[in-house]
């Protein structure tokens, strides 16, 4: 087993791996740039290194730099998380080249993987359902013309792409051209790339996906799948396992697909085979993330398998101890993704002070988070601020307790998507899963708080008016020692750093 | 002591005394009791008629933010001259949202935009986001170039409204 290793990534999923890190009793370094000094990731760490200014393409996107602070600090593995050069060949290349290991699939896989358009040509040579489209990056004109033969709706959608960005949904013709150049810039500017390709679009398509996890003997198993059908900008916001909606066949069908593609790539490592599946639980082949999901707690959950864990222990040489047959699911898990965003400004980031957090607790509650009171959130990063995830007996009982745990979460300074998902979790379609990546669109209802009367808001704010501002109010405090005010806040969040 | 609050495009007149350890809040002449206690630097348990509320509460001068199941409420204490003010009509210019930088500009100096056209393209977070008019008028002035970085809240697109 490794002695030490790099966590070449920020937030949440960075505290992650420190986590899993810690308790395999791994030292960890971190890497940080200009703007996340005070980031939680590397207060936890055991060693932090400065990597440059805080835009990504300067410091976190920067193989040669994270490559060189492995060295210096002594680490033997790095841990790429996901997003920055989680996907990238060249850095499991030099990483290679460079005598650190990258935990993760090989670089060819990522390579193979990595290209939508090679990894299509390979899902057709292993006779996997695909959605129906352009064969590879088109022209222009190209592009207009496979739209045409297929039909609308299409999909436009980046070559390099990944998180929605470079996708773009047209509804007719009249919208394809600026649709194209939107598509276009977008992925120019997130990749580099400005290649697309085209894919009809299915209607009210759910988004399902199988998790696999292979050791580099030849062990390749699934985790079962999860479900990410609720979409705001084509990112997912909820996700859940197993799926509410799919039968133990098509389970059963999808799983074997998935380990098929796995296998043609000769995959080791955490990967996730996404599929688009349409209303009579036809799925299609989208593609193959090739590192640690966002979505990954859910899975956890439901089988008790340490994902980031086997990662490293797989990275390390480990062999899986564990057959198919012996994993199984119990239960059903949720997780929302808590985003400082603006659901009624069409989810737009809401970066500044982020005054104070407290985060929800409770039987079967788990809140990953690198967030803290007096953080910043800054534009340079995804505006996620913490995971929240749940477990229950049934999917009812699982939303539930969301429920439950989101009315608990408080957030104040950067506005917040927790209020839609309070109404997410009480919408009767959304609790019989009747759910496809356009439900938020359709029901605009749930972005804003409904009309109502705003007595206890206004309650607040003459409470506010004599409560004083940024200190404890005179007189009127809980608890008036620095000491038991410390204590209490460590009760509630279990952790003093939070 | 009476408050003149700001929430939304509405204002509202609460009342807001204390008296023995008690408060009392009132509200189109309604009055009730309440209690309130702070818990940590921003967490406040209000207890009224045993119904125990608790909300998150912060406070800069005059502007308050108060956070209650979910949802961030932006209120702002407003005097009497600042009330009426406020009731006035709000401006038409389409401003940044945040740090971003422009992408594309669509309008030119003298298009008439209506309610809902796309006016201004800006990138933050990589995410591309379009800028509509939130009314119909007329293009009076653009203040920024493509590829500009702007910060939160500076004027792109100035436009004056259709009278």
């Amino acid at each position: 087993m490794f002695k030490k290793i790099l966590i070449a990534n920020r937030g949440e999923i960075a505290v992650r791996i420190i986590r899993a890190c810690r308790e395999l009793g791994i030292a960890t370094v971190a890497v940080y740039s200009d703007a996340d000094r005070d980031a939680l990731h590397v207060m936890l760490a055991d060693e932090a290194y400065h990597i440059g200014p805080s835009k990504p393409s300067e410091s976190y996107l920067v193989g040669e730099k994270v490559v060189a602070a492995a060295k210096k600090s002594g680490a033997e593995a790095i841990h790429p998380g996901f997003g920055f050069l989680s996907e990238n060949e060249a850095f499991a290349e030099l990483c290679e080249k460079e005598g650190v290991v990258f935990i993760g699939p090989s670089a060819e896989a990522i390579r193979l993987m990595g290209d939508k358009v090679t990894a299509r040509k390979i899902a057709r040579e292993a006779k996997i359902p695909l959605v129906p489209g352009s064969e590879g990056a088109v022209s222009d004109v190209e592009a207009s013309r496979v739209a045409k033969k297929i039909g609308y709706p299409v999909m436009i959608k980046a070559s390099a792409g990944g998180g929605g960005k470079g996708m773009r949904l047209v509804n007719s013709k009249e919208n394809f051209e600026s649709s194209l150049r939107m598509a276009r810039s977008e992925a120019f500017s997130s990749f580099g790339d400005d290649s697309v390709f085209i894919e009809k679009f299915i209607q009210q398509p759910r988004h399902v996906e199988v998790q696999v996890l292979g050791d580099r003997h030849g062990n390749l198993l699934h985790l079962f799948e999860r479900e990410c059908s609720i979409q705001r900008r084509h990112q997912k916001v909820i996700e859940e396992a197993p799926s509410g909606f799919i039968s133990q066949k098509t389970r059963k069908n999808m799983c074997e697909v998935a380990l098929r593609i796995a296998k043609a790539v000769d995959y080791f490592g955490a990967g996730t085979v996404e599929f688009i599946m349409d209303q009579e639980e036809n799925f299609y082949f989208l593609e193959m993330n090739t590192r640690v999901q966002v979505e990954h707690p859910v899975t956890e959950m439901i089988t008790g398998i340490d994902i980031v864990k086997w990662m490293i222990r797989i990275a390390s040489g480990e062999k899986l101890p564990f057959k198919q047959s012996s994993i199984k699911m119990q239960g059903h898990a949720l997780e929302c993704r808590v985003y400082a965003e603006d659901p009624a400004t069409n989810f737009l980031p809401s970066p500044g002070p982020l005054h104070y957090v407290r985060a929800p607790s409770g039987p079967g509650v788990r809140d990953d988070s690198s967030v803290y009171s007096g953080c910043e959130i800054t534009s340079f990063y995804d505006p996620m601020l913490s995971k929240l995830v749940v477990w229950g007996n049934s999917r009812e009982d699982a939303v539930d307790r969301m429920l439950s745990a989101l009315r608990e979460y408080v957030v104040l300074g950067v506005r917040t998507n927790l209020g839609f998902l309070i109404r997410m979790m009480r919408d009767p379609e959304f609790r019989k899963a009747q759910i496809d990546t356009g439900f938020i669109e359709r029901h605009p209802e749930l972005l804003v708080p409904e009309e109502s009367d705003p007595e206890v808001i206004l309650m607040a704010a003459a409470v506010a008016m004599n409560g004083g501002s940024n200190q404890i109010a005179q007189g009127k405090t809980a608890s008036s020692s620095g000491w038991k005010l410390f204590a209490r806040r460590v009760g509630v969040s279990g952790n003093p750093l939070l | 002591m009476t408050y003149t609050f700001k929430l939304g495009n509405k204002t509202y007149k609460v009342g807001f005394e204390e008296k023995e350890g008690l408060s009392l809040f009132s509200i189109d002449d309604e009055q009730k009791e309440i209690e309130f206690l702070r818990i940590d630097e921003s967490t406040y348990s209000i207890l009224v008629d045993n119904q125990s509320i608790t909300v998150g509460i912060f406070r800069e001068g005059k502007k308050i933010q108060v956070f209650h199941e979910g949802d961030l409420y932006e209120l702002e204490a407003v005097s009497g001259r600042d009330a009426s003010q406020a009731e006035g009509t709000g401006s038409l210019n389409i401003t940044a949202p945040m740090h971003s930088r422009v992408v594309k500009i669509l309008k030119k100096q003298g298009d008439s935009v209506e309610v809902g056209d796309s006016v201004i393209v800006v990138e933050a977070m990589k995410m591309e986001s379009e800028l509509k008019a939130s009314a119909s008028g007329t293009v009076k002035e653009i203040r920024v170039k493509e590829g500009e970085t702007v910060e939160k809240d500076s004027v792109l697109v100035a436009l004056s409204d259709s009278e």
